[in-house]
């Protein structure tokens, strides 16, 4: 029992273009949010507007898809990581994952957990020393 | 429930002995008396941290006999359950905005690698 959702599917672009809907802003602001500010490194600031929906949070991890990579038929793949929270609300991880399927296909994967509470209850330990790695939300809770 | 519940939650699992008190307890309700026998902490420090995981609302008391006998509430696993059905949805809606936004015809071009 854990707090987590899992989504996959394949998309009709490539890994770059995939990329660049996951990391610029303007593009983010077509699927992911009305208004997005994505600070493209970790511990970066980022912030999410929907509506009056106001979410707050950090990037944790940011691999773009590399051209020409060394496994000649592993296609590309990349990973954003970040953490969001509504003011007040628990935090939680959104994690981005591509791969390119063939150049016209990339298989895009998400994962969001909410790692607290529930995790703990069922005796996932705290991950880091006193939970530091938490998001902002967390720490000033 | 304290005014912030994430925050009461988050503060009584701190303490790595209520999160095994509070593993103990979901595999069996317990009295104080009969996990002060199980674990080793003294009766005492374990009706304190009991306090402190019924604050947070993961615990409810029941009387048994002259004794209370504590159990896991199950009203943090139904919040999970309200939460992944509407973060679930959420994901379903903005992945298929960006799945069309993808298929537009005349978006920028798909730079092929090497």
């Amino acid at each position: 029992m854990t707090d987590r959702i899992e989504r996959q599917l394949e998309l009709a672009a490539s890994a770059a273009r995939v990329w660049e809907s996951l990391t610029n802003p303007a593009l983010l602001a077509e699927w992911l949010a009305d208004e997005v500010t994505l600070e493209l490194r970790p511990g970066g600031d980022a912030s999410f507007r929907s509506g009056d929906e106001l979410r707050s949070g950090w990037v944790e991890e940011v691999v773009a898809p590399v051209s020409g990579s060394d496994d000649a038929d592993g296609g590309q793949s990349g990973r954003l990581t970040f953490w969001w929270a509504e003011d007040g609300e628990p935090a939680s991880r959104v994690e981005l994952v591509l791969s390119e399927i063939d150049p016209a296909t990339t298989l895009l994967r998400i994962v969001e957990t909410r790692p607290l509470e529930i995790l703990d209850l069922v005796g996932v330990p705290l991950p880091g020393q006193g939970g530091a790695r938490y998001g902002p939300a967390l720490v000033a809770a | 429930m304290a005014e912030d519940p994430a925050g009461a939650v988050f503060g009584a699992l701190a303490e790595p002995v209520r999160r095994q008190l509070l593993q103990t307890i979901a595999d069996h309700p317990a009295t104080a008396t009969e996990l002060a026998s199980r674990l080793p902490i003294s009766r005492q420090a374990v009706t304190k941290h009991l306090s402190s995981l019924s604050a947070a609302g993961l615990l409810e008391r029941e009387r048994a006999g002259r004794d209370i006998r504590y159990r896991v509430t199950p009203a943090p696993l139904t919040q999970a359950m309200s939460w992944m059905a509407e973060v679930g949805g959420q994901w379903d809606d903005r992945l298929s905005r960006l799945s069309r936004t993808l298929q537009a015809p005349g978006s920028p071009d798909a730079t092929l690698p090497g």
